[in-house]
């Protein structure tokens, strides 16, 4: 098109009979700013339908025969806005006067009709135009194959050769091994195929002619010989396969983990953690697998078929001939059959982890279960997973045991064709017969390999696209925790200046519109606003776990961008209202925060944070392990000991995220007295949903829609009635209604 | 599958014969209006408006189903611009017919479901199925992961599938589907 300026992934490729109505609706030379597909019609239908946008106006092009451009002038358009339905979406284009213009789409185009409604948006008021360059990839760029998530692997399109490459480069170190490993497998194999040219001696020059027994007893060492030589290469071969295996898919675990954790957050956010440390464990240990087991099974196998069949031809072609025929039906045959099995054990599998996941579920809710006297109805439904699970096994067995059956059939076809010809070769004494006992013995080693054949490709498959998972999260970019142009700050004063920041964790939804906000050093900030308002958002950008989208924000008149992220990660202490402990000890959490600190300073720190005699009640004191997440402390002690790590980590920002919240009166007055002594000398963001914790800090900061809405101490808030004194006198109400109830009032709160 | 959702519905009921009558409890139901009185308007014609007659309107009104997968024909919530419920209709033939042909137009509207009517092809690699299906909205290519947990079993025979994007496809009755599409699906579920 000779009026396309712009290209990327809202500029998608036009179809001609679409573009013949575009040229016909607007002037050539105004140049298009977006051109997107939809995939639903007005009667909801999978059709498509083409949305045009230039600076002037805003086309609904449909694609089939079927006329009928919608044009909005630009100028005409009020509002955009999409409508989430289930199953897809709606964008509205609303006009000045009159019906809207509206599009069509399902969920798989949602985020794009997100993006694009935001760009919308910003023409209408005039702004430039500005669509991400990127968007998550839905379908193959290659094979256009739908990918099974989004920016994932095709699985058809690994590209096998080059990751092959870049597995064997994590083999250099040890190529010593490598080679030594390459050449007792080539010298296993070939140790493999002598026996049969030895018996066939045996039979032709010993046994037929009854004669020669000298030469017997040097075939049968010779035999014993070769038996010796493969054991002592195969156990060989197998102790260094192991090492070379394991070793290297540990180079690439330990890699992988190293690299996770330099990983900005948003990579976090965007994955499951189970999906993530599937990577580490499931995928290397494929990977592990296939290299310990895959890589030199087929090896071997690829060069015993060639040696075999070599060998076969050599000793006579015509044989070789009836032994190929069922060849072909073998590999078809384990290719149509290794999927219907794998299939059967995919539904066995699945329906074995629906019964474990029902007895795990049971068994932890065992007291739901006794309270409503439901245990005849848990045995019943227990008792149909379990046949569920029989009946799938049965059939995976059975399937298994006829794939086998049916491939010995099929090979035992070859072999009655050369008993039948090569009988008759003998006859007629073209054949000796020790050429056909090492022709038959050569048979069964040729047919064995075949039967994997099936499973060959799935293997390496699997293990290449685990492998490709693993090389896509090495090569993320990590977080520019090296930068080497950013400006150290070791001793940071503690100013916090927000300048007109705008951020949203979805571009299209801004969680913070313009937020302006300056902190002296030494201050405390109580955050104040609805949840999901953007109080943690505030300081997620102080931590720097995510960059604001426009706007600056300062640390001591610096760019956050500019600060060296370890001096400024170094400098910020949090305690959550969830404190997570690393499994370990006490003192060892507590020592999180400043690696090698002496026992002494983990003990002032503990009494700092009102810790001290609470740790010293248990039986081994400050040895006393945690436990998982620190599940064997209580909520109050948890939060104790993070408190305590805190201080030791001697930050000069500090955030306290709900800090305070859900704990009894007393422990919470206790924390309290921790918290006061841990903020003093420090700039202090505190997040507390029970409004009177936030008594004594210097300023709050009402937070409400994306901006700040009210500024000053908790006084001179209420006095000013606004939104912090409705907040105030809701949970008032809230905690009157609590106390009515029987629940515990709340003293804090007046 | 199938068989499980059938005895929670059946356990319900039959452990209730021995109790003693149910201890009343207070619910207040703003929401519980006079189905006649609802009416339904496209005033302008792009703008939904509810009227409960004789006492308050609407502007901007989402229909929803309370329960769109057990009970689609039944139990419709008009909600207001907040998504706050304005009432609930139990059964839609109680409203009066200009009213229950929007609330239908709106209900096709919002759930973007389609009906699978025949099935071109499955294939199944790596753990991921790739669908063609022939729908009541034409014919669509999708992806599912996981068939086992994607698919969700609505009866006996009938079928919810949700790909990986969030679409949602019903297969109504299994026994409807021709052989082939029968086969195919077999070979996955």
């Amino acid at each position: 098109m000779e009026n396309q300026t712009t290209t990327g992934p809202f500029m998608e490729r036009i179809p001609p009979e679409v573009n013949a109505k575009l040229r016909a609706a607007k002037p050539s030379d105004e140049p298009v700013l977006i051109q997107v597909v939809a995939d639903l019609a007005d009667d909801s239908s999978f059709r498509e339908r083409w949305l045009v946008v230039t600076g002037q106006r805003l086309l609904v092009i449909p694609s089939d025969g079927a006329d009928g451009t919608v044009e909005v002038p630009m100028e005409q358009v009020k509002a955009v806005r999409t409508e989430a339905l289930i199953g897809g979406g709606r964008l509205e284009l609303e006009r000045k006067q009159g019906a809207p213009a509206y599009l069509h789409y399902t969920s798989s185009l949602a985020p794009k009709f997100a993006e694009v409604a935001e760009g919308i948006r910003q023409l209408t008021k005039g702004e430039a135009l500005a669509l991400p360059e990127e968007v998550p990839r839905t379908r193959c760029p290659k094979c256009r194959r739908l990918l099974p998530e989004k920016d994932g692997i095709c699985p058809a399109c690994v590209k096998r050769w080059d990751t092959f490459l870049r597995i064997a480069n994590y083999l250099r170190p040890y190529r010593g091994k490598a080679a030594t490993l390459v050449l007792m497998t080539v010298a296993g194999t070939l140790t493999g195929l002598i026996p049969p040219i030895i018996t066939r001696h045996i039979i032709d020059d010993v046994l037929t002619p009854r004669a020669n027994f000298s030469l017997l007893v040097w075939l049968a060492l010779g035999l014993l010989g070769l038996r010796v030589l493969g054991w002592g290469l195969e156990v060989g071969r197998g102790w260094l396969n192991v090492w070379v295996g394991s070793r290297t898919t540990a180079d690439i675990r330990s890699q992988l983990y190293r690299r996770m954790q330099y990983l900005p957050l948003k990579v976090f956010d965007r994955r499951k953690v189970g999906t993530l440390i599937s990577r580490i464990t499931n995928d290397s240990d494929r990977l592990e697998g296939f290299l310990m087991f895959g890589l030199p099974h087929l090896f071997t196998n690829g060069l015993m078929l060639v040696g075999i069949l070599g060998l076969l031809l050599y000793m006579s072609w015509g044989l070789t001939l009836f032994v190929l025929l069922p060849v072909p039906a073998i590999i078809l045959g384990s290719l149509l059959l290794w999927k219907r099995l794998m299939a059967n054990w995919t539904r066995w599998s699945a329906r074995w982890s629906r019964l474990s996941s029902h007895l795990n579920e049971s068994i932890s809710g065992i007291r739901v279960v006794k309270a409503f006297s439901q245990e005849r109805r848990e045995g019943v439904r227990f008792d149909q997973r379990n046949e569920g699970v029989r009946e799938a096994s049965v059939t995976a067995d059975r399937s298994w045991f006829l794939f086998f059956t049916v491939i010995n059939f099929l090979m035992s076809f070859g072999v009655f064709f050369v008993w039948y010809f090569g009988g008759r070769q003998i006859l007629r004494q073209e054949l000796t017969l020790g050429a056909l006992m090492a022709f038959i013995s050569y048979l069964w080693l040729l047919y064995g390999p075949l039967h994997w054949f099936g499973e060959i490709n799935n293997w390496m498959t699997r293990a290449f696209a685990g492998a490709e998972r693993i090389f896509e999260i090495l090569d993320a970019p990590a977080e520019p925790s090296e930068d080497p142009d950013a400006v150290p700050m070791p001793r940071m004063e503690g100013r916090v200046t927000f300048k007109e920041v705008a951020f949203g964790y979805d571009r299209v939804k801004p969680v913070l519109k313009a937020i302006d906000l300056e902190v002296a050093p030494g201050e405390m900030i109580g955050l104040v606003g609805r949840s999901g308002v953007g109080k943690s958002t505030m300081i997620n950008l102080i931590c720097r776990f995510y960059d604001a989208d426009r706007g600056e924000l300062l640390i001591d008149g610096v760019d956050i961008r500019k600060v060296r992220l370890k001096d400024l990660r170094g400098q910020i202490g949090m305690v959550h209202q969830e404190s997570f402990l690393f499994s370990g000890a006490i003192a060892e959490n507590i020592g999180y925060g400043k690696p090698g600190a002496s026992f002494d300073e983990i003990v002032r720190a503990a009494k700092a944070a009102n810790a001290h005699e609470f740790i010293v009640a248990k039986p081994d004191g400050y040895d006393t392990p945690v436990g998982e997440r620190g599940d064997k402390l209580s909520g109050g002690e948890k939060q104790r000991i993070a408190i305590a790590r805190a201080i030791l980590h001697d930050p000069k920002i500090l955030i306290l995220d709900e800090a305070t919240s859900s704990l009894d009166t007393q422990t919470e007055k206790k924390i309290q007295e921790a918290i006061a002594r841990l903020v003093k000398g420090r700039t202090t963001f505190a997040i507390a949903h029970r409004l009177s914790t936030l008594r004594s800090a210097n300023r709050l900061v009402v937070i409400d829609d994306g901006k700040i809405a009210e500024v000053g101490t908790h006084e001179e808030l209420l006095t000013r009635q606004g939104i912090f004194y409705r907040l105030v006198q809701t949970q008032k109400e809230t905690s009157s209604v609590v106390a009515v109830g029987g629940g515990k009032d709340d003293p804090n709160a007046k | 599958m199938a068989s499980e959702e059938k005895v929670t519905q059946d356990a319900s009921p039959s452990s209730e014969n021995g109790r003693p009558k149910p201890t009343p409890i207070e619910v207040t139901h703003p929401e519980r209006v006079d189905p006649k009185a609802v009416r339904l308007l496209r005033e302008p014609p792009w703008k939904l408006r509810l009227t409960i007659e004789g006492d308050r309107s609407y502007l901007k009104v989402k229909v929803v189903r309370a329960a769109p997968l057990s009970q689609p024909s039944r139990y419709v919530c008009f909600l207001d611009g907040k998504d706050e419920v304005v009432c609930m209709v139990d059964d839609l033939s109680d409203l009066e017919a200009g009213s229950r042909r929007i609330t239908l137009e709106e209900l096709d509207r919002r759930y973007l479901t389609s009906r699978v009517e025949r099935i071109e092809s499955i294939r199944s690699d790596f753990g991921v199925s790739y669908w063609d299906v022939q729908t009541d909205r034409g014919r669509r290519e999708f992806v599912v992961q996981d068939v086992s947990e994607n698919a969700q079993w609505l009866g006996e025979r009938r079928l919810l599938l949700i790909d990986v994007d969030g679409n949602r496809f019903e297969i109504p009755d299994l026994d409807a589907l021709d052989r082939r599409s029968a086969k195919f699906l077999e070979s996955v579920i």
